[in-house]
């Protein structure tokens, strides 16, 4: 199963993503894939924050901030990818980026993902609500998070939007949203 | 007319054209879209939404999730996007939203 979770600054989207995986996954090996680059005091804080929140969840943590496709999970494991807009935002403008072939880049590593892992969940960000006056690279990246998302959407088995720690299904409720 | 509403780059002509079925390249036939800029400029947004009302379907960006603008005047675009988007609402008999390029209805049915 593959899930799409997304959500504005703390929706309670990550929360939500961590319990769902530990429901689907059982027994398989959870992982956890960190695409965070901890540059400066804010990352660092906020890696520690997120690892904190995980301790006792039985997760392994991989940190991979660009070439998704390059990574080596075990076979049938169950993976937690956070997240999507961070990924596409190192791939479009970090040195080690893949930058024009950012959308092909990030589209293999969850093909690959999906063909390994038992249980792949997807964290995102909504950042398209606040109007249309956006310029340059930051339009750039909108049209590219965009684009992975609707691509995304259209290929996975459940797709939410985490609003205030509540998951909305768009697709695959009656398969999520009880679990 | 049915009403369809999303937030930017959610793939909402996509939808309009599968509703409609339709290409996108056919859509400027029945449907007219970023109407959020024809808001901006009306004088009187009842006028306009009784006018866009004739088109199979309107498509509009969501515009009001953002901080507020600073600026006076996108504040007022802003405001005139909202509005005009309620009315057309009104005068939808079907409204969908966009998330991702899945449609929700969130009012009325989708025609067969």
């Amino acid at each position: 199963m593959t899930v799409l979770v997304i959500g504005g600054a703390a929706s309670g989207k990550s929360e939500y993503a961590e319990n769902l995986l530990c429901r689907l996954s059982g027994d398989a090996p959870k992982v956890y894939v960190a695409t965070m680059e901890p540059h400066g005091a804010e990352a660092v804080a906020r890696i520690a924050k997120h690892r904190k929140a995980r301790t006792g969840k039985g997760f392994v943590t991989l940190e991979r901030c660009t070439n998704l496709a390059g990574l080596r999970v075990p076979k049938q494991c169950a993976v937690l990818l956070e997240d999507l807009g961070n990924l596409c935002a190192n791939e479009m403008f970090s040195p080690r980026g893949s930058g024009d072939g950012a959308e092909a880049s990030i589209l293999r590593g969850l093909r690959y993902l999906r063909g390994q892992c038992a249980h792949v969940v997807i964290v995102s960000n909504e950042i398209f609500c606040g109007g249309t006056a956006y310029s340059g690279e930051t339009l750039r990246y909108l049209r590219t998070l965009a684009r992975l998302h609707r691509e995304i959407a259209a290929t996975v088995d459940g797709v939410c939007e985490v609003v205030c720690g509540i998951p909305a299904y768009y697709k695959g409720a009656e398969r999520f949203a009880k679990l | 007319m049915i009403f369809i509403f999303g937030s930017l780059y959610s793939g909402k002509r996509a939808v309009a054209a599968s509703i409609l079925h339709c290409k996108v390249e056919e859509l400027s036939n029945f449907a007219v879209w970023d109407v959020q800029e024809l808001a901006a400029q009306a004088d009187n947004l009842e006028a306009l939404a009784d006018e866009l009302s004739h088109y199979k379907a309107v498509i509009a960006t969501e515009t009001g999730g953002g901080v507020i603008p600073v600026d006076a005047s996108e504040r007022a675009a802003r405001e005139a996007a909202g509005r005009l988007n309620c009315l057309l609402a009104e005068r939808a008999e079907t409204v969908v939203r966009v998330f991702c390029g899945i449609p929700l209805v969130i009012r009325g049915d989708l025609p067969c």
